[in-house]
């Protein structure tokens, strides 16, 4: 009885999906959903992931880092050197117009970077142009661009995390502008923003041929914001949406043995990690004993986590950066293995032996959350979760109020280990550790233009940082991609979704 | 939801209802004979007990948890599906962290009616204070306490609820607290009205008469003859509470984990609605039935206590 | 009745005031404004920057009047996040959820009227008990469960509905039915008590008396007096709609006032969420005057001099 009213049900639902399958042509628009909405299509005033892959789409950046070599290729920009430590010249590519008609120049990339990196200009990201002194015009397609101080990683944010605008437009409109009409050179260019934040946008038809992001094959792109991932799948499993993403493992397992769907597992740069508060900013007594914080990272069983909750080839990582990422050692990082034995008797040795109380503050994903508060109650430590929104939790980190925090961090897709151990580590709001050879080994290492140079003080500061478990690694994020089987779509490490690249199955 | 001007014109009848001397063997034989209150009140003690006797009855502990034993279908996936991971071990299979679903029913049903119970009472102490106050004094002080009433309606209660919950972070007590001090209106509303007409009757006039104090008359005469009244009105408010907790954890904001709310095991299972639709239909069922029960209780009340009762 | 109005009007605003108070204060005591908008990678010093730029730093009480007075003449000005004036975002969210209200209410109305007279010609009949099944059920049902529960019959199993956002009226049907069911109950219950309480009046049994027919008795007179707390009911509980609609237009993604509430909470954008929370007290308190009004000029009775 039961089977049988689903099976009538699973054919009735096999009807409706095969309906959308009608057009399979590069006229079909590719529907997909984001989880937030993008707070402001001017890059510079936007800090969520949605608004980076938005401006991906719509504007281009001066170099582009191959998703798949880690090379750097030519995008607005062809040729590119250090003249000394702190002056890059580069050479612009000509021939290039923006989506309103007006042609691509050294003026724009002076008027962009000159005002995004005053410091007057409150732009939210300040971190990846902060480095910028000024930029000065050589001639028509040339730039010169000064730096405060040297800047090994410079190439690294100038690959797509500084869009060019066009000058005389962004001097008109200014952000607001840019907000309502963005205007770049990007593979697609911005047809409407309607009320309802449905983004639609439509191929760039005057996209220079030798870009490395290519010409898109799919012409229209509708993106919708949609909150809930129930909701999401319900749209996808209706046919009322063609892509999704960051479904929970779980699901996602599951959707992809449903006739008509495919689902793809992509390993992100983005890292999982439980930050305890070491200097005591929070006040909390046990967490400042460092065999308190061995005790919680032995605990912890992070390869059963990753094996049964995260899921789809997710790893342990005992570094706290992104293997992706320059200056990463593992093997530098100082590694504890799941020892719940070990965890009770360096908590007895600690004078915890009865167990504390400590509050875990989280944002991402409740689920493993819960998993830990289980593993350290195991042991005896009385964990209870406070659970809030992101931005909510950031504020309270950079108050200094949290004791203990289950978070990830993205580093905004630049492979470079300054983005995530120097982000932390460095004395900023987020740092729990104050820990200052580890600050000076960290200036060193993301000012230094000698590789090996960086590369050894990034080894020093993990050891440091693991030794000390001022933070405890947990694992690699993997992003689940759900979508409609007939679409072609590639995934990659970065958590950027590059629609340019995606096409119809014939 | 409603506290609404139009309400107070049922409310004579509580009053009088209990001047009539008769009214106790009244009111048993009204009780008994009245179907939903039967049903309501049988649904009620089965949850309460189930709660009392939570640690004797769930057959696992409700924490412990095994990553490896996750998301195990509950037995009747046996019986339909010939499923084999489902047995009878875990009747209602195991949650995300492999914990046994019905042991964490059987322990939800405590937060649940924790939650429901302490909101009211909260909220209670608040409004019935407000609205006697107001009710026994009336003009200027009836005047400043409808001021509050109204601002107090005026504010959106699932709004106001998120803002604070999600800006300084959510926990059993906060949640509590929130919904006690946002749910009092209706308490207020009620006993203001009630306290009015009271105020005119000769037990009040000649309490007056001897001297005694508004205190004493608050709490000696009026409130003991408006009981019933506030049993409904919480009845009213203990449903509500259930029901905004779970609306705030459908947001992630309401009682954590590894808490086991009815609410926040309604939540976290929506994800699972396409794949594993028993996850959400068990606390569903359960959510439902609570509410169901406390709402037919009220219903009963209010019919038993008014002359015009429909049974 | 202009002084009556008069007294309504500056209650409205003195209510409108304390609700905007009580709300700048809880969200300001909870959120620090200079870290929210600082973002991910500002240092101290950039947070303090920011702080006094702003103006955090000065007393809360001055920050208020400061606010306040901006408001009165509708500029609560720009949210943190998107840096765009508050009072655009919120005009470009009101039409959704006032259509979702709207849709909700009538909803309610539509079910809950002729379940509410036909319960009261035939008290204790199956059609008094299925109606108050029916009720029970909607006050005892989770929204966000319902509604879920909903969306997988109609939009992915039957495929009859679109599961998610707001661009024609076919999106408003389930979003409006959850939103509606819930509030059905109440207006049963005082519709079935209502038409009792006139039916067993003085003048409809002397119409009745004289001979009228007895659906132009129920429906000229009985409903007619009826309706009277029907109006302000439906005033109140639009109300409590646009309030409660955050989980609705979460879970349907449609973009309207609940959905930019809910955004703006979990990004601590504190402007917005003071904009929304003034906005439908003020919405609230005008819908009752304007029930008040109503119900003075359907019942010549209660006229209020």
């Amino acid at each position: 009885m039961g089977s049988l009213r689903r099976n009538v049900l699973l054919a009735a639902t096999a009807l409706v999906f095969s309906a959308g399958a009608a057009f399979a042509d590069e006229d079909r628009p590719l529907r997909v959903a984001w989880d937030f909405e993008i707070d402001n299509l001017d890059q510079y005033y936007n800090t969520n992931r949605e608004g980076i892959i938005f401006a991906r789409h719509v504007w281009d950046a001066l170099i582009y880092r191959n998703p798949d070599t880690f090379e750097y290729e030519p995008l607005l920009a062809t040729d590119w050197e250090w003249a000394d430590d702190t002056t890059i010249e580069m050479t612009l590519r000509e021939g290039v117009t923006f989506h309103n008609g007006d042609s691509f120049s050294a003026d724009d990339v002076v008027y962009t970077l000159n005002t995004v990196s005053d410091p007057d200009s409150g732009v939210l990201a300040s971190r990846n142009v902060d480095w910028i002194e000024s930029a000065e015009k050589l001639d028509d397609y040339r730039v010169r661009i000064n730096l405060h101080e040297p800047f090994p990683a410079a190439f690294e944010y100038l690959s797509e995390a500084i869009p060019i605008y066009p000058g005389d437009y962004y001097r008109e409109v200014g952000p607001e502008g840019m907000n309502e009409n963005p205007v770049g050179t990007g593979p697609y260019q911005v047809e409407s923003i309607d009320p309802q934040r449905e983004y639609v946008l439509v191929r760039n038809e005057d996209y220079y041929e030798d870009s490395p992001k290519g010409i898109p094959a799919i012409r229209e792109l509708h993106i919708r914001t949609i909150t809930d991932k129930s909701t999401q799948m319900a749209e996808l499993l209706s046919d009322g949406l063609d892509w999704v993403w960051r479904l929970p493992a779980d699901q996602a397992e599951r959707l992809e043995r449903r006739p008509g769907f495919e689902v793809k597992f992509g390993e992100a740069m983005r890292i999982g990690y439980m930050g305890l508060d070491a200097a005591g900013r929070s006040g909390h007594e046990a967490l400042q004993d460092v065999r308190v914080r061995k005790a919680i990272a032995h605990a912890i069983d992070r390869e059963s986590i990753v094996e049964n909750m995260v899921r789809g080839d997710a790893r342990v990582i005992h570094a706290p950066c992104s293997p992706f990422q320059f200056g990463c050692d593992e093997d530098a990082a100082v590694k504890y293995d799941y020892d719940p034995d070990r965890a009770r008797e360096l908590l007895e040795e600690a004078g915890y032996g009865d167990g504390f109380e400590m509050t875990l503050y989280a944002f991402r994903d409740r689920r493993w959350t819960e998993s830990i508060l289980g593993y350290l109650a195991d042991v005896g430590i009385d964990a209870n979760m406070q659970f809030m929104q992101y931005f909510a939790l950031r504020d309270l980190n950079h108050e200094g109020t949290t004791s203990a925090f289950h978070m990830d961090w993205g580093s905004y897709s630049i492979a470079d280990a300054s983005a995530v151990v120097s982000h932390f580590f460095k004395g900023s709001p987020d740092d729990f550790a104050q820990d200052e050879e580890l600050q000076q080994w960290l200036e060193i290492a993301d000012n230094s233009i000698d590789e090996e140079e960086r590369l050894e003080n990034y080894r020093n500061a993990i050891q440091r940082i693991t030794e000390e478990v001022y933070w405890l690694p947990l694992h690699t994020f993997v992003i689940s991609y759900a979508f409609t089987e007939d679409l072609d779509m590639q995934a990659y490490p970065d958590e950027i979704a590059r629609y340019y690249t995606y096409s119809w199955k014939e | 939801m409603s506290a609404t001007p139009q309400d107070d014109k049922n409310l004579p009848d509580f009053g009088a209802a209990l001047s009539e001397p008769s009214a106790g063997q009244m009111l048993r034989r009204r009780v008994f004979g009245h179907t939903g209150l039967v049903i309501g009140g049988t649904i009620l003690l089965i949850i309460a007990l189930m709660a009392l006797l939570a640690p004797l009855i769930a057959p696992h502990d409700p924490y412990a948890h095994n990553l490896a034993n996750r998301l195990v279908p509950p037995i009747w996936h046996d019986w339909f599906y010939d499923d084999p991971r489902a047995t009878w071990t875990h009747i209602f299979g195991t949650d995300h962290q492999g914990r046994d679903y019905l042991s964490r029913i059987i322990y939800g049903a405590r937060i649940s009616l924790l939650i429901g119970f302490s909101a009211a009472i909260i909220s209670g102490v608040i409004g019935c204070t407000l609205g006697l106050v107001a009710g026994y004094y009336g003009g200027r002080v009836d005047m400043v306490v409808n001021f509050i009433i109204t601002t107090r309606l005026a504010m959106p209660v699932i709004l106001v609820a998120l803002a604070v919950v999600a800006l300084m972070g959510s926990s059993l007590t906060i949640v509590v607290l929130v919904l006690g001090f946002l749910l009092w209106d209706q308490f207020a509303v009620v006993m203001r009205t009630l306290a009015m007409q009271m105020r005119e009757f000769d037990f009040v006039t000649s309490a007056q008469a001897l001297g005694c104090s508004p205190r004493y008359i608050i709490m000696r005469e009026i409130l003991p003859n408006v009981l019933n009244a506030l049993l409904v009105v919480m009845t009213i408010e203990m449903a509500n509470a259930i029901l905004l907790e779970a609306a705030l954890s459908f947001l992630g904001l309401g009682v954590q984990p590894p808490l086991p709310s009815w609410g926040l095991m309604l939540s976290q299972a929506k994800d699972e609605i396409f794949f594993d639709p028993w996850m959400i239909t068990i606390p569903g069922l359960a959510l439902l039935m609570l509410v169901l029960a406390i709402n037919l209780i009220g219903d009963g009340l209010r019919d038993v206590t008014s002359p015009e009762g429909r049974s | 009745m202009l002084r009556f109005l008069f007294r309504r009007l500056v209650m409205a605003a003195a209510v409108a005031v304390a609700v905007s108070l009580i709300t700048f204060t809880l969200t300001n005591f909870a959120s620090d404004p200079a870290i929210a908008m600082a973002g991910d990678t500002a240092s101290a010093a950039e947070i303090q920057q920011i702080r006094e730029r702003e103006g955090f730093d000065r007393p809360l009480v001055v920050q208020y009047a400061d606010w306040l007075s901006s408001a009165v003449v509708g500029d609560f000005g720009y949210s943190y996040r998107m840096r765009v004036p508050v009072s655009d975002l919120i005009l470009s969210r009101i039409p959704v959820t006032m259509m979702l209200g709207g849709a909700a209410l009538t909803f309610a109305i539509v079910l809950a009227i002729p379940m509410g007279v036909l319960a009261a010609l035939r008290p204790n009949s199956w059609i008094d008990r299925t109606a108050l099944g029916v009720a029970v059920l909607g006050q005892a049902m989770p929204t966000f469960w319902f509604a879920l529960m909903m969306m997988v019959v109609f939009s992915v199993f039957l495929g009859w509905l679109p599961a998610s956002g707001a661009r024609s009226w076919q999106h408003f049907i389930m979003p409006a039915i959850a939103l509606g069911y819930y509030a059905t109950p109440a207006f049963m219950r005082l519709t079935r008590a209502g038409m009792l309480e006139v039916m067993r009046s003085d003048y409809i049994r002397t119409a009745r008396a004289k001979g009228l027919r007895p659906h132009v008795v129920l429906f000229h007179h009985g409903l007619r007096n009826a309706i009277i707390p029907i109006v302000s009911l439906a005033a109140v509980q639009f109300g409590f709609m646009l309030g409660g609609s955050v989980v609705i237009e979460t879970l349907f993604s449609m973009p309207g006032l609940g959905f930019l509430a809910w955004e703006s909470i979990s990004r601590a954008d504190l402007p917005v969420i003071q904009a929304i929370v003034l906005v439908i007290a003020v919405f609230y308190v005008l819908l009752n005057l304007m029930a008040d009004l109503a119900n003075a000029y359907l019942d010549p009775r209660i006229r209020i001099g």
